[in-house]
């Protein structure tokens, strides 16, 4: 029985830890950029293609962390100072802004996805790497998960204490509290902003890697991805980074009892969730 | 004068006018035949539909204009075929408007499918409202059987769970004298009509079913259900679902160290992406399937046709040759019909047999004939897609026998891309 029990719970932790990472991208999109991505899963995809690429080269997954993550920065980052600056500049409210923002990133969604199926087709693809089983208190697990969850969880906590303890993390949380004093006090808002958004992508590449490690990908597997983060962050509270991060650990949890009571029902479990939310505690877990 | 200039003119003006109204009323020369298909270039189903059918039908059309078209005795002359192609994006809502927009907008002169056994269900009713022949690539049709007499029109192509797959995997495992099975089966009608045929045609032959899991297509884990599965002893596992799923159970059953005696997985385990992936690791896992290079030389023809200059992962070894055949049937079809007329062609596919790359192929009551097939179930080994099960016929060539138990998963699984 506890063997079981600590199956379901490590089994659904494994699981978070991903759908986490996703969520504490989109949640400092949407917290501090005010862009509600509809392409984040997009950036997972990218993520996940590209590791996949690269793996094709001999280059290990866990290395290309160094490469998918930038990479995916460097393209959020250009994204906000080209297309998202210029909404965020001529839109009369920020109301409007959140409205013009969101359907240029359905814009986004698929001209990234229409590239990525131009480059590498549609087909299913994946690559086998730690696929053996590593036993945790009498319970088996792959290796490979758990060096996901790992991953997860020390990207996680290095971003937030990069958000808490460094000058440039305080300027962006000044800029998610009110972006005009911000700038005002001498913070560059387009500058912050489009590193929100741009760290927001790498965060996105960086879970898109590692789900390549556990799950096969493709090119068309974004959206929904992007419908859990939407969960997730509701869950966890709309621009809460922490509410973010254990709402993932949350969710994930809740799959994986769902799962294994009735697998059925495991989308639909995370459906009502999402209702429930809505209707008792629209403001999420940590959400104001 | 002016009157004798009146008449004469007002003569000609009419007979311009009948001549004009005659000119644009009679058909103009046919010059091609122009093919209507709604696909799923984006959207998740894409996976599957630029894997299975897509291939196919591209390398298929382009060979028929090669030869310069398919030749219409009505016409005196070979057309070519002009491909008309809108995507659906997997979404069925979408197929159902797309399908009627080909008819009774862009009036093409036929009708190809569209992927996945829902979309056969969807597709087949609005064909036959317009009287279009429906000859379906991707799907299954368990469900529909019983409906065929209603739907004349409506021509399956692809082996599916009754017809006759599973009743060849159940015999396989009874001469191998397994006793129990553990399904995993997607919920969605493809799962549906596997997961009821299997529990039908494995306690037929002493084969218990101690387990039977359905789970969502987009599921993320599946660990605890294998885990579940191991514990039960099962002899086989089945994964009943589709390729995602497939691949995902694969994986968490090698990490998790779970090796049944046997593992059917599909669809997914047929292409050459599952090879791709897994390599070695997939010595022993079987598949649905119809035939390999080994099956006969035209088959060999066929798929270095197919996969010339084409990674591994194009590979398709159950859906492919059928999808051939079934257009290489149609198009004599016309041949012998001599006509586009939907209702003389489809007249001639329910009477006729033609040799396709199968051999011998015909349709019976809707369904490409059992007979027709080559193969039912398919095993990796070494690295070759063998085809270890068939029916009792004459097309039936089995390439190697079935491996049982399986190999047990590498340990640790070599990295493979």
């Amino acid at each position: 029985m506890i063997v079981e029990i600590l199956d379901i719970v490590i089994a659904g932790l494994l699981l978070g830890g991903l759908y986490a990472l996703i969520a504490m991208g989109l949640s400092l999109q949407y917290g501090v950029a005010r862009v509600l991505n509809i392409s984040h899963g997009e950036f997972i995809m990218l993520g996940a293609l590209g590791a996949w690429f690269l793996f094709g080269f001999g280059v290990n997954p866990l290395v290309s962390l160094a490469i998918c993550g930038p990479v995916t920065f460097i393209i959020g980052f250009l994204l906000y100072r080209t297309v998202f600056t210029r909404l965020r500049t001529s839109s009369a409210s920020i109301g409007a802004y959140e409205g013009s923002s969101m359907l240029a990133s359905f814009g986004l969604l698929f001209i990234i996805q229409s590239i990525a199926l131009i480059a590498w087709g549609s087909g299913i693809k994946g690559y086998t790497y730690l696929a053996f089983p590593v036993n945790v208190g009498g319970a088996l697990f792959a290796a490979n998960r758990l060096v996901a969850l790992a991953f997860a969880v020390f990207l996680g906590l290095v971003f937030y204490f990069f958000l808490v303890r460094t000058r440039l993390g305080k300027a962006i949380r000044a800029a998610a509290q009110d972006p005009a004093t911000a700038g005002l006090m001498g913070v560059n808002i387009n500058q912050v902003l489009a590193l929100c958004f741009g760290l927001g992508a790498m965060m996105a590449g960086f879970a898109g890697l590692l789900i390549s490690i556990c799950y096969p990908v493709n090119t068309t597997m974004g959206l929904e991805y992007t419908i859990i983060t939407i969960i997730v962050v509701v869950l966890g509270g709309l621009g809460s980074i922490p509410g973010s991060f254990i709402g993932g650990f949350i969710l994930g949890l809740i799959g994986s009892i769902v799962t294994y009571l009735e697998p059925g029902l495991s989308l639909a479990a995370y459906y009502v969730l999402f209702m429930l939310l809505l209707l008792v505690r629209p403001t999420g877990i940590l959400g104001k | 004068m002016k009157k004798k200039v009146f008449l004469p003119l007002l003569m000609a003006i009419f007979v311009l006018m009948f001549l004009f109204s005659a000119t644009v009323t009679t058909a103009p020369a046919k010059d091609k035949i122009v093919v209507g298909m709604s696909r799923p270039l984006s959207g998740p189903m894409a996976k599957i539909g630029d894997s299975a059918f897509r291939p196919v039908y591209e390398t298929f059309v382009a060979e028929v204009n090669a030869q310069g078209g398919i030749f219409v005795k009505e016409f005196n002359k070979k057309l070519p075929i002009e491909l008309k192609v809108y995507d659906d994006k997997s979404d069925t809502g979408t197929m159902t408007r797309l399908t009627e927009k080909l008819i009774l907008e862009d009036k093409v002169d036929f009708l190809w499918p569209a992927c996945g056994t829902h979309n056969i269900f969807a597709q087949a009713p609005i064909a036959n409202k317009y009287s279009y022949i429906l000859l379906t690539a991707e799907g299954g049709a368990t469900s529909i059987t019983p409906m065929l007499q209603s739907l004349p029109y409506l021509f399956i192509s692809l082996s599916f769970s009754d017809w006759y797959q599973i009743p060849v995997w159940a015999d396989l495992l009874a001469e191998k004298g397994a006793k129990t099975a553990y399904i995993i089966s997607m919920a969605d009608l493809f799962g549906i009509e596997y997961a009821g045929v299997s529990s039908i045609e494995l306690p037929k032959r002493g084969i218990n079913i101690v387990g039977i899991k359905s789970v969502p297509p987009d599921i993320k884990d599946l660990s605890t259900i294998l885990k579940e599965a191991q514990k039960t002893k099962a002899d086989a596992l089945m994964v009943l679902a589709y390729p995602d799923a497939v691949i995902l159970a694969t994986k968490q059953s090698m990490e998790i160290g779970y090796n049944p005696k046997a593992f059917l997985g599909g669809p997914g385990v047929n292409f050459g992406f599952y090879h791709a992936i897994f390599g070695p690791a997939t010595e022993g896992v079987s598949g649905f399937s119809m035939a390999n290079r080994k099956t006969s030389p035209a088959m060999k023809e066929l798929f270095d046709k197919l996969y010339k200059n084409k990674p591994e992962a194009a590979n398709d070894w159950w859906g492919h040759p059928l999808y051939w055949a079934g257009y290489e049937f149609w198009k004599q079809a016309i041949e012998k019909a001599g006509t586009l007329d939907q209702k003389k062609i489809k007249d001639v596919m329910v009477a006729e047999t033609f040799n396709t790359v199968l051999g011998p192929t015909s349709f019976k009551g809707g369904l490409m004939a059992k007979e027709s097939h080559t193969g039912e179930i398919g095993q990796w080994q070494k690295g070759l897609f063998e085809t270890v099960g068939g029916g009792k016929w004459p097309n039936t060539k089995v390439t190697a026998p079935f491996v049982y138990p399986k190999p047990k998963w590498p340990v640790p699984a070599p990295a493979k891309k």
